[in-house]
């Protein structure tokens, strides 16, 4: 197998520790040095029927479920190339592009794709396929909504193509949604195409302390009936103290001031205003478990509080949450360390109810081995093993690390 | 859309298959097409009648099935209005209309109630015989021997709800002159249709446009031999009926020397703007068609026709919520929208509101409330939710058969509203009436007071 | 319109008895008045917008609830029967074109507005909703439903997610797979999902953002929840005309690369202002050789200064006049004109091909001298009306079906600009979608490869192939036996390399 899986253009050798994925230590670890270098090792796995996990920059290897099996760690960090059209608000990189590059590359152009990235460190692959999204995203959307185009290596190692290098194009079906969130359970991602914004001459971001949940839904409701078109509105409660609601506004110097000020209004008490964005906007802590909880925007601020109080009282772990609430977003950071117990319930709670889901994005081991259930129920899940059937009929891609044991 | 700057040549000279392929099937008529909106079925859409007309053109058959979805359409034009291909539906339902009417046998029943009405509608004096036993009916709460007539059922509602709506008969206004002299100086002299439903139910309705007119400046001609102008019957695919009235009216006008037709009814008005098309599609020839056009291009909506003028008489205010109701025959028959806005926005105090959906048709449309009373009955309840939720106290229309059909609607759903024609709002206005007699408080209409 | 096409012979459309035999079951589903049998009745949705491809459905069935499209559905998996789902109609690609031994699944009667939720920003409504009466429904709450495709009062919500329209507006705000948070969807095998909620995100694949966009292959959309976006403080649109298309392109270019982003950029060229023109008086400047439309909107004083900016940019690239307008009225007349350009082409010519391409939209001064040489060397007029913004071209083809060989002159060069486009690293539909249109196309934009994945992918929902067949892949039935798409055992699983889970 060693032989069959050898060649010039890429790299192999052997899996360690450091390569663990959830834990699981692959037994090989290559690093192809294109596309065809890609698709010649994936048809060699598929030939010798090994499971296979993509890794770009190692950020997201503990999202997700281990894997049942990894044969083969790919490593696409070689992947890593820019295409930018300026003229055309359009790029194309290599799936092993670390974002950071790819932001400095835009930046220069006086462009950017309008996404926060939830890690540093990352990769253009790995982002879209953990495709989780910062707080601004309510005027493009989320990653999923500025991918334009992709390339995927499929299991059998064909490669193939969705979508273009135009932003306007519904020739066919939009198989890029697919494989951002899915874990590289269904391919390979080896390059995408996204479309990009002009970079705002200026930013500003308005906060306000928010001493109780009934404010913190009044402003946001005040804040809902103006025209002042945030980019982000954020709803952060730290494990102790008060909440804070941030609120980011792009534009010009000049149409900001009116903005500003109306904002403050919808807020109210003392606000405060930044001109441009802490040094960690949007990023996640790298460590301790992690939920995303996506349930309607209204119900958010109550659930995010009510949440935090059930992590406190009944287990005494503090957590610290941010919600994205028009986007009906809740991420939950749970300290290292904090019991099974506690993220078990506050993911049940989370749960509970109509119209809402509640993943555990990243476990600690200990809470791995308590066998709490990662994803919970996701409806339409009967759809989704047919197309994981179809796509990857071995189930060798990144097997048991997606919803449903997927 | 409702200007139509670039009619198409007039329809007789194109013949109905080049008519039918003008429509490029993007469907924007849909959403403004009444019985689309009610049954949602494409048959009953004028796109869907079009293919149907179509299928009968091009392998001449005339189905029942057709032949149902085709009167089904209650003519109100909507989709005229709103189709940016300019397709001359119009024309092309007209046509087909006499069509059905020529090739078509209907079953008895059917036979029998489209003859009642077409002997009873052109004619204001049988109309007028009418309405004292319509009365007696409705005040002894229907006796059970009209009602088991079935016919007369059929008819009577909207004749009751006309008795209803209509002021009462004790006291109707005298005739109008044959000839109204202007107040003041004259700058025009036009020619007033009295039509034969306004005729016979609301002659007040006439009295107030001509006394409106002479207000303006204008000395009226109110001819006593004109009749009917067949509009119903051409509506209906009754072409020769329509074309024998529209020859009467032709004659009798030829010889007034007016300037201007001036037409206070919508349905009358869209009619007479097309009595070549008529007299062309009844096959009467060049020598009357070429008659008829030239009548046809004096003939104006009352409002049109004011706006055109220009105001002179002083306006008086009326302080009153006021909704317009847009007759489809004034404005998808004649694209007239802008003008009695305009008209009722000048008047010291008004506030206009507009209805909802106000390119829907409100189900009355000519005859159809009698030969489809359910789809129209369905419309003027939806109609009537739309302008009861404009809060407004009197609804003025430019055609009698719609301020009737949503008045008793909006009776019916326990929010009367008063009802009113354009051209009594306009002379309470300039006679300073206020708003009273219009809302039927102290003392009835004015128009005794001639 | 652009069709010579002659009818079938009645025999040939005559339900087929396989189908016959389900019309009692159908009736029992969707009532008696919710299934059309008649020929008449049933030829009258022989085609949606685009009438070159032409055929009468089997049977037409016209459910009212999720149960009735569930239980035709189930009726049509369980004996295999193809269905062809079909909103409002008006779309472009024949996507809605009937299958002639299949059932014709009509949501024009499922017209509810169930839900305006403005504290969560959105509204639950079902298919058959017409675009714009969310909008309608939205507004007294201040918002409004961005998608906006130039038949937005006709089009339904249901057909806007088969086929994932834009509009003008999706410059700015995206096509409609950004403002669908959830659908209630009925399988190809008659299962009943949810997918995704008021919640505008879902856990798992993406199913709904594959969904949206998939031509009706994938099941029929009985419910769907979209975004509501609050509606602008101020919008200003803005005529300007300039003496070329190039220089109007030029201004294009300049408005994006000064890092303005509109809400719409659309461009017309003399022919299409004639039209619009024609038929609803619109009022453009005289002498325009292209029209360019450039609307703004946003936060009052950021829209003020865009104004100035663009009106500047405009002129610097030659305009010779730009007009403003704020007022709801002015802008509507402004619009009127481009949004009836496809319809009104009819007045200047007796038939014409809508063309749907996408060029980079930095290769568009190019194209469009490719197109007007096309033009000039087969003697067919084209007409253009572009989303300048993002590329997205609709050329109109005009010629006059009464002219022998007109019409197969006209497909040549429609097919030609299409080739060009691809050759300009675009796409072969930016809005109107694939449909049976242009199937037989999608292998020279997508390799072997990335089609037979497109089937895969397909096959996991409808495995049985009845969903809208023919549509959106190209087939050998419908495109001869080259291109090809496998519809037989997976690859991996015949070769024994895979089981089937």
């Amino acid at each position: 197998m060693r032989r069959d899986l050898d060649a010039k253009e890429h790299t192999l050798r052997e899996g360690t520790p450091d390569d663990a994925v959830c834990g699981v230590v692959p037994a090989h670890v290559a690093c192809p040095a294109g596309t065809g270098a890609l698709a010649s090792l994936m048809t060699a796995a598929h030939r010798n029927g090994l499971s296979v996990t993509a890794r770009g920059g190692g950020t997201g290897l503990a999202w997700g479920a281990p894997p049942r099996s990894l044969d083969l760690l790919v490593d696409t960090s070689a992947l890593s190339w820019i295409d930018h059209d300026a003229g055309d608000l359009v790029v194309e990189a290599g799936a092993g592009t670390p974002l950071a590059e790819l932001g400095r590359v835009l930046a220069a152009a006086g462009q950017r794709l309008s996404y926060d990235p939830v890690r540093l460190g990352g990769t253009v692959g790995g982002a879209l396929a953990t495709g989780a999204s910062g707080p601004r995203r309510l005027l493009a959307g989320a990653l999923r909504d500025l991918v334009i185009g992709m390339s995927v290596v499929r299991a059998d190692g064909a490669v193939a193509r969705s979508g273009g290098r135009v932003v306007k194009n519904v020739a066919g079906y939009d198989l890029a949604k697919l494989h951002t969130g899915g874990y590289g359970t269904l391919g390979v991602i080896t390059a995408a195409a996204f479309r990009l914004h002009p970079l705002p001459a200026a930013v500003r971001v308005v906060s306000a302390e928010m001493p109780s949940d009934s404010r913190a839904k009044r402003a946001l409701a005040a804040l809902r009936g103006t025209a002042v078109v945030p980019s982000a509105v954020e709803l952060d409660r730290p494990a102790e103290g008060p909440g804070r609601l941030v609120v980011v506004l792009e534009g010009t110097p000049e149409g900001l001031v009116s903005r500003v000020g109306e904002t403050s209004r919808a807020l109210g008490g003392e606000t405060e205003v930044a001109e441009e964005l802490p040094g960690d906007w949007g990023v996640l802590p790298a460590e301790g478990c992690l939920i995303r909880v996506l349930a309607p925007p209204a119900e958010l601020p109550d659930l995010a509080s009510g949440l935090g109080r059930l992590a406190r009282d009944g287990f005494g772990a503090s957590v610290r949450g941010t919600a994205s609430v028009p986007a009906g977003c809740l991420y939950l950071a749970f300290p290292p360390g904090t019991s099974a117990g506690a993220v078990a319930a506050v993911l049940e709670r989370a749960r509970a109810g109509t119209g809402r889901s509640a993943v555990l994005l990243r476990a600690e081991p200990h809470v791995l081995a308590a066998g709490v259930d990662l994803w919970g129920e996701v409806p339409g899940l009967s759809l989704m093993r047919a197309v994981k059937d179809s796509l990857d009929p071995g189930h060798r891609l990144s097997p048991g690390r997606f919803a449903g044991g997927i | 859309m409702t200007d139509r700057p670039t009619d198409p040549e007039p329809g007789p000279e194109r013949p109905f298959g080049d008519l039918l392929d003008d429509c490029v099937h993007c469907g924007f008529c849909l959403p403004t097409c009444p019985t689309n909106v009610l049954w949602g079925q494409e048959m009953d859409s004028p796109r869907g009648r079009i293919h149907l007309m179509a299928q009968m053109h091009e392998e001449d058959v005339l189905t029942e099935t057709a032949v149902g979805h085709f009167d089904n359409c209650l003519g109100c034009l909507a989709c005229v209005s709103s189709c940016p291909s300019g397709v001359a539906y119009d024309a092309l339902i007209e046509h087909t209309r006499h069509r059905v009417e020529t090739e078509h046998r209907r079953p008895l029943g059917e036979r029998a109630l489209r003859a009642t009405v077409f002997s009873l509608f052109p004619y204001r004096s049988r109309l007028r015989a009418l309405r004292g036993p319509l009365r007696a009916y409705q005040a002894s709460g229907a006796s059970s021997l009209v009602r088991r007539s079935g016919l007369l059922e059929r008819i009577s509602p909207a004749l009751a709800a006309m008795e209803r709506v209509a002021p009462r008969l004790s006291a109707p206004p005298p005739p109008l002159p044959e000839l109204v002299p202007a107040v003041g100086e004259r700058r025009a002299r036009v020619g007033l249709l009295v039509g034969c439903v306004q005729g016979a139910f609301f002659p007040e309705v006439n009295t107030a446009t001509a006394r409106v007119l002479a207000l303006e400046g204008c000395e009226v001609v109110v001819p006593r031999s004109q009749g009917c102008c067949g509009a119903l019957s051409g509506h209906s695919g009754r072409i020769a009926e329509a074309a024998d009235l529209a020859k009467r009216m032709i004659e009798v006008f030829e010889t007034r020397r007016v300037e201007r037709i001036v037409v206070n009814s919508a349905g009358c008005g869209s009619g007479m703007k097309h009595f070549d098309r008529t007299l062309a599609e009844a096959g009467a020839g060049r020598a009357w068609t070429n008659r008829a056009r030239a009548l046809s291009a004096k003939v104006v909506d009352l409002t049109e026709y004011l706006v055109d003028l220009g105001p002179r008489a002083a306006r008086h205010p009326v302080p009153l919520r006021v909704a317009y109701h847009d007759a489809c025959h004034l404005s998808h028959g004649q694209g007239v929208t802008r003008q009695p806005r305009e008209l009722l926005r000048r008047i010291p105090g008004l506030e206009l509101a507009e209805l909802p959906d106000r390119e829907v048709c409100c189900g009355s449309a000519g005859v159809y409330n009698l030969f489809r009373p359910e789809a129209a009955e369905e419309l003027g309840e939806s109609k009537a939710r739309g302008a009861a939720s404009t809060g407004a106290r009197l609804l003025v229309s430019g055609n009698p058969g719609c301020s009737l059909q949503i008045a008793s609607a909006m009776e019916r759903a326990g929010s009367p509203v008063a009802v009113t024609h354009t051209a009594q709002l306009l002379d309470a206005s300039l006679r300073g009436l206020g708003p009273d007699p219009l809302l039927g408080r102290g003392g009835g209409s004015g128009a005794r007071r001639l | 319109m652009a069709t010579t096409a002659r009818r079938t012979p009645d025999d040939l459309v005559r339900t087929p008895a396989a189908l016959a035999a389900l019309v009692p079951r159908l009736r029992r589903i969707c009532g008696e008045d919710g299934v059309l049998t008649d020929l008449s009745q049933r030829r009258t949705y022989e085609s949606d917008g685009l009438t070159r491809h032409r055929s009468t459905p089997g049977v037409v069935a016209m459910p009212t609830t999720t149960a009735q499209v569930r239980d035709v559905i189930s009726l049509c998996a369980e004996h295999g029967v193809p269905y062809v789902p079909r909103g409002a109609g008006t779309g472009l690609s024949a996507g809605a074109l009937p299958h002639a031994e299949g059932v014709l699944l009509v949501t024009s009667r499922m017209r509810r507005i169930l839900e305006i939720d403005p504290e969560n920003e959105c509204a639950v409504v079902e298919p058959g909703v017409a675009n714009l009466d969310i909008t309608r429904a939205a507004e007294p709450y201040g918002y409004h439903y961005a998608p906006d495709p130039s038949s937005q009062q006709v089009c339904s919500v249901g057909g806007n997610v088969a086929e994932n329209s834009g509009g003008a507006h999706c410059l700015k705000y995206g096509f409609t797979a950004g403002h669908v948070r959830g659908l209630e969807i009925v399988t190809p095998s008659g299962e009943v999902v949810e997918l995704g909620g008021k919640a505008p995100g879902a856990h798992g694949y993406d199913l709904l953002g594959a969904f949206v966009g998939s031509e009706g292959t994938l099941g029929v959309a009985t419910r769907v929840t979209v975004s509501l976006t609050r509606s602008p403080q101020r919008t200003v649109t803005l005529l300007s005309a300039f003496t070329s298309l190039d220089a109007g392109g030029e201004a294009v270019g300049a408005i994006i690369a000064a890092g303005v982003l509109p809400s719409a950029v659309e461009m017309m060229d003399a022919l299409a202002v004639e039209a619009a023109e024609a038929a609803v008086a619109c009022d453009y400047p005289a002498g325009a050789e292209a029209v360019l439309v450039v609307e703004l909107d946003g936060p009052a004083a950021e829209v003020d200064a865009q104004v100035r900016r663009v009106t500047e940019l405009c002129a610097a690239s030659g305009s010779f006049g730009t007009r403003t307008a704020s007022g709801a009225e002015e802008r509507a007349l402004i619009w009127k004109g481009r949004k009836s350009a496809f319809a009104a082409v009819g007045r200047i010519s007796p038939a014409y091909i809508v063309q749907d391409g996408v060029v980079p939209r930095t290769a568009l001064a190019e194209m469009l001298g490719r197109i007007a040489s096309l033009s000039a060397e087969s003697g067919i007029r084209v007409a253009n009306v572009f989303h300048a913004g993002d590329g997205n071209l609709h050329p109109l083809v005009l010629f006059d079906d009464a002219e022998p060989g007109a019409a197969e002159r006209a497909e040549e060069v429609s097919g030609a600009i299409l080739d060009l486009c691809i050759e300009h690293g675009g796409s072969i539909t930016g809005e109107h979608g694939v449909g049976v249109d242009k199937a037989c196309k999608m292998p020279r934009m997508y390799d072997d490869t990335s089609l037979e994945t497109f089937d895969l992918f397909r096959r996991a929902f409808d495995p049985e192939g009845i969903a809208n067949p023919d549509k959106l892949l190209p087939t050998p039935r419908l495109c001869g036996e080259r291109p090809e798409v496998r519809t037989g055992v997976h690859p991996l699983v015949a070769s024994g390399d895979a089981e089937q889970f």
